[in-house]
């Protein structure tokens, strides 16, 4: 089962299968955050503000809107 | 003369090797059309050939993000572009290398000669990284060599093969690495045959791109975007395909050609852990911008004396070797005083570049942009305004400049249009003389100094009247282009120290020469205004100061003080100042504070010397007495005080709101690229200091 990346809980990871919206996932695949990349969320930004996520080892930093286009799947499912 | 283009990803560490080639010989311009900034160098190859090296803004493909990525696509797509590279140094950082590799496989596939330029070898040692580079070149068909911006180490390789790559002939046929799909082929072959394009991937990204290439042809244009859609062309879902069959090529080859040690936790991630805490972050960085305040002026306090010091001399022995008359006039109290206005803000803006580039250097400042985000989305800002927000407090000048990271274009017009609400260190000499006049010196409940708290006040009400301007701007401005966060942080550094010189040397020489030039005239030609009047009035004016002093028995240089306030009133500064008064009595301010208001229109801190002129202060260095003149300063009709609480809150207040700064007027005039921008932000900044004055001055009198 893929999940938005807003559903995972933080310290929660998983692999990207695809994303949502065309626009987004073609600036997310130029800095690299591909499907099959594995993805973390670190922690949540103050104030609710975004999502501080690694992915293949990159830190990579989204507001709530971007991220919840990622799709991925679930550690541990 | 050939051009080599230096090209990366953002945070490759391409300035690095930049200034490593060309050192302190560089040129900062435009990219043509844009405001992109464009830095390029002359470099001395081995050769004896000099070649003009341009640095070209970060960016992570072909297929552009934001106004930066751009200026890479309309020049590399563009052989007749004046930028168009003969030969390509691609810089990648070692550490993430597969990242690096979109942007640069598809440089390769436009068939421009390149070099790889495999950055940062010192640190790959260290975290035990090793790359095969024989492997990535056979599989890349061009050098790649191991280099460090940070040390220098290789840069005579690096030189070497650039000089290979102009020397040899234009290999028409190196394979491409991407190999379009059928429809992409016949979709690129019929707009190779319309606009006789040579290179397959450069008509594919023609295709994809055509409506936003600045040098098609409207006709051009239309017609592409025919065969476009004739084909079923889209865009969107063809650039990702792209993108992943790129990957899929190059990504088993690099797992082959580097050795990496397993990932863990590294010092930025621990870093980070508090830096980017979600309680705790914003409470640092509110201590971090603490220090870097207090260290700008204290440190900035020494040096600033030394100048006020060393204009002032000159100042004194130029009038005592030239002869007396308008020149020297003229020299000493309109240039050189003008002058002084200037470079006397230098050892601040240096201090703050200083610092706030080192905050940038080492990788603080991406994380703010973080964790204001939010905040800053509700006012119609971005992340990134907070960069510029903060360095408002020492200058506008400078922190409008740094703005250019902001892609969004309303967001970057919103947060240059109230920076400037922001008080900047011109406001510290007129709030320190006013506000004695306003707040006793006493204690508030035996802790805080009053006085402290109402400057913090004055403060506050700049920070609380940005925002909200930023707000009123969010609704009134219109815009359909989308907004972004989405970066990617950059591991913390030590920073190189020979890039914050160099970041230092050219942003305070860009202000002294630009915005001191701008400086420079206003003086002059305010200072012409003070001391030139109708001439009868003028000698009128002179005989009866005269005639006072001499009933009075004032000694030489009292006499000479009352006969320049005496002449001041006389003069065409004095004309204006009676002029405007019945538009700024509501306010409480009478002709001699429409002087002052008048001249420091050309910068805030003439105020405090136009003041000491009128009240006949020979010199303004002692704040306690012209504070005290003030204090005895009366209206002559009803012989009330001129400085009552009432007037000095309102003074302070039209000081906060008002824009008066013509550096700053032209640093926006040259960001925003037309006259409307600072013409409407001096407009609603006059509006808000005239309303805030009346209305403090109403409730207080």
């Amino acid at each position: 089962m893929a999940n938005s990346v807003i559903q995972l809980k933080v310290g929660n990871g998983g692999r990207i299968t695809h994303f949502t919206d065309d626009y987004i996932a073609g600036k997310l695949m130029n800095m690299g955050v591909l499907p099959g990349s594995r993805l973390r969320v670190v922690r949540i930004a103050p104030f609710n503000g975004g999502y501080y996520l690694k992915v293949d080892g990159m830190t990579i930093v989204l507001r709530n809107d971007e991220a919840s286009n990622i799709m991925t799947t679930v550690d541990g499912d | 003369m050939n051009t080599v283009a230096l090209a990366g990803n953002p945070n490759s560490g391409k300035s690095s090797i930049f200034n490593q080639l060309t050192g302190l010989r560089q040129k900062v311009a435009n990219f043509p059309g844009v405001t992109v900034e464009k830095k390029s160098g002359k470099l001395q190859l081995p050769d004896g050939e000099e070649v003009v090296l341009v640095d070209f803004p970060g960016a992570y493909s072909l297929y552009p993000n934001s106004e930066d990525e751009r200026v890479v696509l309309n020049v590399l797509a563009n052989p007749n572009s004046e930028n168009f590279p003969d030969a390509v140094v691609y810089v990648a950082d070692v550490t993430g290398l597969d990242k690096h590799f979109l942007l640069l496989t598809q440089i390769k596939d436009l068939g421009l000669p390149c070099v790889l330029a495999l950055n940062m070898a010192d640190t790959a040692e260290q975290e035990g990284i090793v790359v095969d580079t024989q492997r990535l070149s056979e599989f890349l068909q061009m050098p790649v060599i191991n280099v460090s911006g940070r040390t220098g180490a290789n840069m005579d390789i690096l030189k070497e093969h650039i000089s290979e790559l102009l020397r040899q002939e234009r290999k028409k046929s190196a394979d491409p690495l991407y190999q379009p799909g059928p429809m992409e082929e016949n979709t690129l072959g019929q707009v190779q045959q319309l606009l006789g394009i040579e290179n397959p991937y450069r008509a594919l990204l023609v295709a994809h791109h055509a409506l936003k290439l600045p040098y098609l042809t409207s006709k051009e244009k239309s017609d592409v975007t025919h065969i476009c859609e004739m084909e079923g062309f889209n865009g969107l879902r063809l650039q990702i395909v792209e993108t992943m069959r790129r990957f899929e090529l190059f990504t088993p080859v690099l797992q082959k050609a580097i050795v990496k040690k397993a990932e863990k936790t590294t010092l930025s991630d621990r870093l980070d852990a508090v830096l980017t805490h979600p309680t705790y972050a914003p409470i640092i960085f509110f201590g971090v911008m603490f220090v870097v305040f207090q260290a700008m002026f204290s440190w900035a306090s020494y040096p600033m004396d030394w100048i006020e010091m060393g204009f002032g001399w000159a100042a004194e022995t130029l009038k005592a070797q030239l002869p007396a008359g308008w020149f020297t006039d003229l020299l000493t109290e309109g240039i050189l005083s003008g002058l002084g206005g200037i470079v006397v803000f230098v050892p601040q803006i240096a201090i703050l570049f200083l610092l706030v580039t080192l905050l940038e250097e080492v990788g603080y400042m991406s994380r703010a942009v973080f964790i204001f985000d939010k905040i800053m989305q509700q006012f119609g800002l971005n992340g990134r305004s907070v960069v510029a927000l903060v360095s408002g407090g020492a200058c506008a000048i400078p922190a409008i400049m740094s703005t250019r990271t902001i892609s969004n274009w309303k967001e970057r017009l919103i947060t240059i249009l109230v920076t400037p609400l922001i008080s900047c260190s011109a406001r510290i000499p007129v709030y320190t003389v006013l506000i004695g006049f306003v707040v006793p010196p006493k204690r508030v409940l035996g802790l805080f100094n009053a006085q402290g708290l109402a400057f913090m006040g004055l403060y506050m009400m700049g920070i609380v009247a940005a925002l909200g301007s930023a707000w009123v701007l969010k609704k009134l401005l219109k815009s359909s282009e989308p907004s972004w966060l989405m970066m990617q942080l950059p591991p913390y550094r030590l920073p190189v120290w020979r890039n914050v010189g160099i970041t230092i040397w050219e942003k305070t020489s860009a202000f002294v020469l630009g915005a001191g030039k701008v400086i420079l005239v206003a003086s002059v030609i305010l200072w012409g205004l003070a001391s030139y009047g109708p001439s009868a009035k003028m000698e009128a004016a002179k005989t009866e100061a005269t005639l006072v002093a001499q009933q009075k028995n004032l000694d030489e240089t009292a006499t000479g003080n009352l006969v320049a306030s005496y002449e001041i009133e006389a003069s065409f500064a004095g004309h204006l100042g009676k002029f405007i008064e019945p538009v700024i009595r509501p306010l409480g301010f009478d002709w001699k504070i429409g002087i002052a208001l008048i001249t420091s229109f050309a910068a805030r801190e003439v105020f405090v010397a136009t003041m000491a002129t009128i009240y006949s202060i020979g010199s303004t260095d002692d704040e306690g007495t012209i504070h005290n003149r003030l204090a005895q300063a009366h209206n002559p009709e009803t012989g009330e005080k001129v400085y009552t609480a009432a007037t000095s809150a309102s003074l302070l207040v039209f000081y906060v709101f008002a824009l008066q700064c013509m550096s700053t007027l032209a640093v926006v005039r040259r960001e925003t690229g037309t006259w409307k921008w600072p013409l409407v932000q001096f407009g609603f900044m006059g509006l808000l200091a005239y309303f805030g004055s009346w209305i403090a001055f109403q409730l207080l009198s």
